[in-house]
C-alpha cells in the first residue's frame, strides 16, 4: 500500500519535472548567444571599465566610427570627416537622419555632452586620460581649471562636430571606436538622472541593437534596432550576452547548444584545437618582466640581457599556458598596427630572443662587473594563477640556463603595485593591455622615470617619443617608435617581454562573421549572420 | 512567551551589532583602496576626490563607522562600489528571488524524500531499504555539494540533456541546482526521521496499539509517523545553514543570479558595502530561522516550555 | 527494652583496604576498552577505521616514496591518463596526480587535525570551566557563546580570508574563531547533567574530594561526547577548506589541497574526467569514513544511543 503510494509520488515528481515545456528551446532558434565570464556590473558609460560592459555597449550604441574585421575604424554615425593640414583639427559630419531608438535625432551636441562627462570629475572608470591626453584643454577641464566651453570639442551645428587635438594623433579615429567616445542623448539623460543605464528602459540606443532585458548577474538581451541607420545590413534579430562565471559551465552550455560562442581555457584548448569550430586570436596585451634599474644586481645591463635571453618563451606558451598565447619577442603585441607593409612586430622583428650561449656570455660579463655572482634574486609577482605559473617557469629557466637562483615573492595585485610604486623590488612580472591600436600605448609608459617603470630615464628614448608625438609625417613617427622599442628592449633591456596573451574560442559552425577584436570593444554582433 | 521572544530578539540585535562592527573594522584593514588600484591611480585628483566623497571614505574611520551604523538603523545599507549608482539594499533584493526559490525547493525535496526514506527505513528496520537509506544518508552529507552540482550538470544537463545546464530563464533552470542543494538536507532528514521513528516504535503505546489488532498501516500512520515527525522541525536550523553555504558554490556553477554568487563576486571585487549588507542579511536570516524553529517547536510540543528553566 | 542477647561487643568492625572498596569481581574493563570491544562488532566502523588509517599512511608516505614531487612539471605528460608511470594520471602541467592527491590529503588532514586539537583544548576547557564554576562566570560565558552561535560560521571564515593572505595558516585561524563553540556547549551540557546524577552523589557520600570527582567521575564520562564531536568536527573542517578552495578564496596553486584539485578537475571534467574523479573519491572516502566511524563510536561509547 505504502509502496504504491511512494511509487506514485515518485512518478508525480518525475512527471512534474518533464511536463513543463523546455525553456531552452526558444533560445536555440537563431539567437546569437555569447557568454561572458563576469557580471556586467554597470553600463553607465563613464563608470564602466570592464571588457564585458564594453561588449554589451558596443552592440547597443555606436560612435563616430566602428571597427571592421581588420580592426580598422570605418565611419559609423559620422559620414565624412576632414583633418586640417597641421593634423590638429578634426571636423566630423554626422549622417543625415540618424536617430536614437526613441526617435530623437542624434546630434553633435550628444557627443559633446558625453565626452565632457567622460572628462569630468564624475567619470569613475579611469578612462578620462584617453580623451584628456589628446583633446585641447581636456586635462585642465578634468582638473577643474578650465571651463567646458574652452575644451576642444564643439558642436558647430547639429550635424558637425569639431575636435581640436594637442598633438597630431594618427590613431584618433581608432580611439573614436571605443565606448567612451559614444554619444549619450542629453535630453533623455536629463529626464532619468542618476538612474541612467541602470535598466533597459533608462537608456536610449544609437547602435545596431536595443537592449530589452538587462540584469548585471544574468546578462543582456538584444533585439535589432529599427531606428538604426544601417539596419539593412544587420542580419541578426535576436542576441544575448549571458553571464556564466564558471568556465567549465560555459563550456558545458556551449556543448549543449545554448551558446553560439565560448572562450576556452587552456585545458580545453588542447582537446579542441583540431575542431573546425576552433579559432584563436592574440590580444593586444603583453606580459613582461620589469627590471628595477636602481637595484644593484639587475641594475647591471648585462644581467638584464642575460635574463632576457635565458627564457625559452616557446616552452611557456606551448606547454604551460597553452591557450593560444604567443611568445613575446618584442614588447608590442603581434598584429598591432605598423604601416602598409606590415605590422609593427613584423617591421621591428625580434628585439629579444632565447639564446642560452648569448645569455651565458652576458651573465659572465655581468658577474665580472658585479664582482661576484648574486646568491639569489627576488621576483615579484601578482597572485593570480597565470602570473604564478609564469613565475614558476621563469624560476626554473633561470636556474637551468644561468644557474641563477630565483625566489618568488607573491603578492596581491594591490600589494605588488604598492611595492613597485615604492621602489621596493628587484624585478617583477607585470602586464599592459593596449588601449588603442598603436605602439604609443606602450612606449609612452617609460618616459616619466617612475619606480613602477623601473626608474628608466634615457634622454634619447624620451626624444624619440617626444618627436613621435608631435610628428606629422606618419613614416617618421613610425620609425621613431620602432627605434624606441629597440632601445628599450634590445639595447637597454629595461623590460624583458615574455608573452602576448592569446584567447582561444569555439564558434558554432552556423554562425558566420562574428568579429572578435583584440582591443577596445571585444566583439561585433552587427555583421554576424546565421547560415 | 512575549518576554522570551523579546529577549531573543535583543540577542539577535547584539549579535548583529558585533558582527557589523567586526566586519566593518576588518574591511578597513585591507590593503589598498577599495577600488581597482590601477584604474584609481590614473584618475585625476579631482576624480579621486569625488569618488571618495561619493562613498563617504573621506572621513576618519570612527566617523565612517558611526555614520554607517546610523544609516543601517534607518535601513540604508549604503551604495555599492561596483554596481554604480545602485544602493546595496536593492542589489541584494534583486538577487533574493532565485536564491529563495532554490533554497525552498531544496528544503521541500529534502523533506519529502528524507521523510519517506526515514519512515521506510525505520519501519523495515535492518532490511535492505534500511541499509540503503543509511548509505544514502552517509553519502548525502559526505559528498561535497559542489562535486554533486558539477556531476549533475555534466550528466543530466549535458550528457542526457534532460534539464537546462544553467541560466535563469524558466522554472526548469531551478531544478538541477535545487536537487544538488537538497542532498545534504535529504540525508539529514532521513537519518533524523529514522532515529525518531525507531524510538517511537519502541514505545509502549505502539505495542498496545498493535495488541489491539490495529493494522500495521494504521499503527504506522496514525501513531508512529504522527509522533515522530514533529522533532524534524528542530533540524531546520542546520539545514538552512547548509543551504546558505551550499548556494555559494552551486549558484556559480549554474550561473544563477542569486545572493550566494553575488557574495562571492563582491568578495573578489572588494565591494565592501555589498559584502557588509549580505553578511548582515545572512546572519539576521539565520538567527530568525533558529528563533522561529524554537517557537514553532514549543507550540507543537507541549513538553517544551520556553519561559521556564534553561534549555539544558 | 534492651535486648540482652545481642551485645555491642559482638560487632566487630571489618577492616577493608581502600582499594577494595570498589572492587569488582570480573576483570575491570575501562571505558576505552569497553568501547573498543563494542566498536569491533560494528563491521562498517572497523572498515572505516582501516580505510582511514590507510589514507593517513598514504598521505604521509606516498609523496615521500614517489619519484615525483607535487610541483614538478613535465610537459611531455600533460593530462596523461592513469598509467604505470602516473597511477592517477597527470594534470594540466603534467604533474603527477598521485603525489598531488596525497599532498592535498596531507593539507586536508592537517587542517582537520588542528581543528580537532582546537576543539579539544579550547572547546572542552571552555565548556568544562563554564559548567564547573557556574554562577556569574557561567552566565557571562554562556552569553558569549550565544552570540557566537548566531554567526553563520562560513561567512565569518570567508571574511577572515579576505582580510588576511590566503594560506593554510589563515584557514586554520579562520576555522578557530567559531569551530570550538559546539564542543563547548556539548561539554558544558554533559557536565551539568552528570553533576546532578546519582553516581556523583554516591561518590560525594563516599567522601571523594572535588578534584577526585572531576578527574575520575566527570571527565571520563564526557569522553564519549568529546570523541564523537571531534569525529564530526574533522570532516567539517576538511569540507570547509575544500569548499573555500573550490570557490576560489581558499588555497591556490601550486599548493595542492583537495579543494584546489577538485576545482582544477571540474574545469576539465569533459575531456579529462580522471583529474576530477580521483580527488573527489578521496575526499568523499575521508568524509564517509569519518562519519561512519563517528556513528560507530557513538554507538560504542553511549549505550543509550544504540539502535
Amino acid at each position: 500500500m505504502l509502496k504504491k503510494r511512494f511509487t506514485a509520488f515518485l512518478l508525480t515528481l518525475a512527471l512534474a519535472a518533464t511536463a513543463i515545456p523546455a525553456g531552452a528551446a526558444e533560445a536555440s532558434d537563431q539567437v546569437l548567444s555569447v557568454a561572458v565570464n563576469a557580471e556586467i556590473k554597470t553600463l553607465v558609460p563613464w563608470a564602466a571599465s570592464e571588457e564585458n560592459a564594453f561588449l554589451v555597449t558596443n552592440q547597443a550604441q555606436e560612435g563616430l566610427f566602428r571597427m571592421d574585421a581588420e580592426n580598422k575604424p570605418q565611419p559609423a554615425l559620422c559620414d565624412t570627416y576632414e583633418v586640417s593640414d597641421d593634423k590638429l583639427t578634426y571636423t566630423f559630419h554626422l549622417r543625415d537622419g540618424i536617430k536614437w531608438s526613441n526617435g530623437d535625432p542624434i546630434t553633435a551636441g550628444d557627443f559633446v555632452f558625453s565626452w565632457l562627462k567622460q572628462m569630468s570629475a564624475e567619470a569613475t572608470n579611469g578612462y578620462s586620460f584617453i580623451m584628456t591626453d589628446y583633446i585641447v584643454n581636456g586635462q585642465e577641464y578634468s582638473e577643474g581649471t578650465a571651463e567646458a566651453d574652452t575644451v576642444g570639442v564643439k558642436a558647430l551645428d547639429d550635424q558637425t562636430l569639431e575636435v581640436q587635438l594637442k598633438n597630431p594623433t594618427p590613431y584618433f579615429t581608432n580611439l573614436c571606436t571605443m565606448i567612451m567616445f559614444f554619444p549619450v542623448d542629453e535630453a533623455f539623460y536629463e529626464s532619468v538622472g542618476d538612474q541612467y543605464a541602470l535598466a533597459p528602459d533608462s537608456m536610449v540606443y544609437s547602435g545596431p541593437f536595443t537592449i530589452t532585458e538587462y540584469d548585471p548577474a544574468v546578462g543582456a538581451t538584444f533585439v535589432k534596432n529599427d531606428n538604426y541607420w544601417d539596419k539593412d545590413n544587420v542580419q541578426i534579430s535576436n542576441a544575448k550576452v549571458r553571464v556564466m562565471k564558471d568556465a567549465a559551465a560555459a563550456f558545458n552550455a556551449y556543448q549543449a547548444g545554448e551558446l553560439s560562442y565560448v572562450k576556452l581555457d587552456s585545458a580545453n584548448v588542447i582537446a579542441n584545437q583540431n575542431s573546425e569550430e576552433f579559432s584563436q586570436t592574440i590580444d593586444f596585451r603583453s606580459t613582461y618582466i620589469q627590471f628595477n634599474l636602481t637595484d644593484p644586481v639587475v641594475g647591471n645591463v648585462n644581467m638584464r640581457q642575460a635574463i632576457s635571453h635565458a627564457i625559452e618563451r616557446e616552452a611557456l606558451t606551448g606547454f604551460i599556458l597553452a591557450d593560444g598565447s604567443a611568445p613575446g619577442t618584442g614588447l608590442i603585441a603581434d598584429g598591432m598596427a605598423g604601416n602598409a607593409e606590415g605590422t609593427f612586430r613584423e617591421l621591428n622583428g625580434d628585439v629579444t630572443s632565447f639564446d642560452v650561449d648569448l645569455a651565458k656570455e652576458y651573465y659572465d660579463k655581468a658577474v665580472a662587473e658585479l664582482g661576484s655572482a648574486p646568491a639569489e634574486v627576488k621576483l615579484l609577482v601578482a597572485d593570480d594563477s597565470v602570473s604564478k605559473s609564469v613565475a614558476t617557469f621563469l624560476q626554473s629557466e633561470l636556474d637551468k640556463n644561468l644557474g641563477l637562483k630565483v625566489a618568488i615573492d607573491t603578492k596581491t595585485v594591490q600589494g605588488r603595485s604598492e611595492l613597485m610604486d615604492s621602489n621596493n623590488y628587484q624585478f617583477a612580472v607585470t602586464a599592459w593591455g593596449a588601449d588603442y591600436d598603436d605602439a604609443m600605448t606602450y612606449l609612452d609608459l617609460w618616459t616619466n622615470g617612475t619606480p613602477y617603470r623601473g626608474n628608466y630615464t634615457n634622454d634619447d628614448y624620451n626624444a624619440l617619443i617626444a618627436d613621435a608625438k608631435s610628428q606629422t609625417d606618419d613614416a617618421v613617427r613610425l620609425d621613431d617608435m620602432l627605434q624606441a622599442e629597440k632601445l628599450l628592449v634590445a639595447d637597454d633591456a629595461v623590460v624583458a617581454p615574455i608573452f602576448h596573451r592569446g584567447s582561444a574560442a569555439l564558434t558554432k559552425s552556423n554562425v558566420k562573421n562574428l568579429i572578435i577584436h583584440p582591443i577596445g570593444v571585444p566583439m561585433e554582433f552587427k555583421y554576424a549572420y546565421f547560415e | 512567551m512575549v518576554k522570551y521572544i523579546l529577549k531573543r530578539l535583543l540577542f539577535i540585535f547584539v549579535t548583529l551589532w558585533i558582527i557589523v562592527t567586526c566586519t566593518f573594522f576588518m574591511m578597513k584593514q585591507l590593503p589598498g583602496t577599495p577600488f581597482d588600484a590601477e584604474r584609481f591611480s590614473i584618475m585625476t585628483p579631482a576624480q579621486q576626490e569625488s569618488m571618495l566623497e561619493m562613498y563617504g571614505l573621506n572621513d576618519p574611520v570612527p566617523v565612517q563607522y558611526v555614520k554607517y551604523i546610523g544609516n543601517i538603523l534607518h535601513g540604508d545599507l549604503g551604495t555599492s562600489f561596483s554596481y554604480v549608482n545602485q544602493d546595496v539594499g536593492s542589489v541584494i533584493a534583486g538577487r533574493l528571488k532565485p536564491s529563495a526559490l532554490i533554497g525552498l525547493q531544496a528544503v521541500l525535496i529534502g523533506l519529502a524524500i528524507g521523510l519517506v526514506l526515514g519512515i521506510l527505513a525505520a519501519w523495515k528496520h535492518n532490511s535492505g531499504i534500511d541499509y540503503l537509506t543509511m548509505i544514502l544518508a552517509v553519502l548525502g552529507v559526505s559528498v561535497p555539494n559542489f562535486v554533486a552540482a558539477a556531476l549533475l550538470q555534466y550528466y543530466i544537463g549535458l550528457k542526457w540533456g534532460i534539464l537546462p545546464i544553467g541560466f535563469w530563464t524558466s522554472w526548469n533552470c531551478s531544478v538541477l541546482p535545487s536537487i544538488a542543494l537538497s542532498f545534504s538536507a535529504t540525508a539529514m532528514v532521513a537519518r533524523f526521521m529514522r532515529t525518531e521513528m525507531l524510538d517511537v516504535l519502541d514505545q509502549d503505546y505502539i505495542v498496545t496499539a498493535r495488541a489491539k489488532g490495529i493494522s500495521q498501516m494504521q499503527v504506522l500512520m496514525r501513531h508512529a509517523v504522527k509522533n515522530s515527525i514533529l522533532p524534524v522541525v528542530t533540524i531546520l536550523g542546520p539545514i538552512v545553514v547548509n543551504l546558505m553555504t551550499g548556494s555559494l558554490a552551486v549558484e556559480n556553477i549554474y550561473s544563477i543570479p542569486g545572493i550566494g554568487s553575488l557574495f562571492v563576486d563582491c568578495i573578489k571585487a572588494n565591494d565592501y558595502p555589498v559584502i557588509m549588507g549580505i553578511t548582515i542579511f545572512y546572519a539576521a536570516f539565520y538567527m530568525l530561522v533558529v528563533l522561529l524553529v524554537d517557537l514553532v517547536y514549543s507550540m507543537i510540543d507541549p513538553r517544551i516550555r520556553l519561559t521556564k528553566g534553561k534549555e539544558d | 527494652m534492651r535486648n540482652e542477647a545481642i551485645e555491642d561487643s559482638l560487632f566487630v568492625k571489618v577492616k577493608v583496604k581502600a582499594e577494595e572498596k570498589e572492587h569488582i569481581a570480573a576483570p575491570a574493563s575501562g571505558m576505552i576498552a569497553d568501547a573498543w570491544l563494542r566498536l569491533r562488532k560494528n563491521k562498517a566502523a572497523v572498515v572505516a577505521l582501516f580505510i582511514l588509517i590507510a589514507i593517513i599512511l598514504l598521505a604521509v608516505f606516498a609523496p615521500v616514496f614517489s619519484k615525483y614531487s607535487f610541483s614538478d612539471t613535465d610537459y611531455g605528460s600533460v593530462f596523461a591518463q592513469p598509467n604505470a608511470d602516473h597511477i592517477f594520471g597527470a594534470d594540466q602541467f603534467g604533474r603527477d596526480m598521485w603525489v598531488r592527491i596525497w599532498m592535498g590529503t596531507r593539507i586536508s588532514l592537517m587542517i582537520a587535525a588542528v581543528a580537532a586539537v582546537l576543539d579539544l583544548v579550547v572547546g572542552v576547557l571552555y565548556g568544562a570551566v563554564s559548567a564547573l564554576l557556574g554562577g556569574r562566570v557561567d552566565a557571562v560565558m554562556q552569553r558569549i557563546i550565544e552570540v557566537l552561535v548566531g554567526i553563520p560560521h562560513l561567512i565569518i571564515v570567508i571574511l577572515f580570508l579576505m582580510a588576511f593572505p590566503a594560506g593554510v595558516g589563515t584557514i586554520i585561524a579562520a576555522l578557530s574563531i567559531t569551530g570550538w563553540v559546539n564542543m563547548a556547549r556539548l561539554v558544558r551540557a554533559e557536565i551539568l547533567k552528570l553533576k546532578s546524577q546519582e553516581f556523583v552523589m554516591a561518590s560525594q557520600v563516599l567522601g571523594s574530594s572535588k578534584f577526585y570527582i572531576i578527574m575520575k567521575d566527570l571527565i571520563p564520562n564526557t569522553v564519549g561526547v568529546i570523541v564523537i564531536n571531534v569525529m564530526f568536527t574533522i570532516p567539517n573542517a576538511i569540507f570547509t577548506e575544500a569548499f573555500l578552495s573550490f570557490i576560489g578564496i581558499g588555497l591556490a596553486e601550486p599548493q595542492a589541497s583537495l579543494g584546489v584539485l577538485i576545482n582544477g578537475g571540474y574545469q576539465v571534467l569533459q575531456n579529462y574526467p580522471h583529474v576530477l574523479i580521483f580527488p573527489a573519491v578521496v575526499i568523499v572516502l575521508i568524509m564517509v569514513c569519518f562519519s561512519v566511524l563517528g556513528d560507530g563510536l557513538r554507538d560504542a561509547m553511549d549505550p543509550q544511543m544504540r539502535k
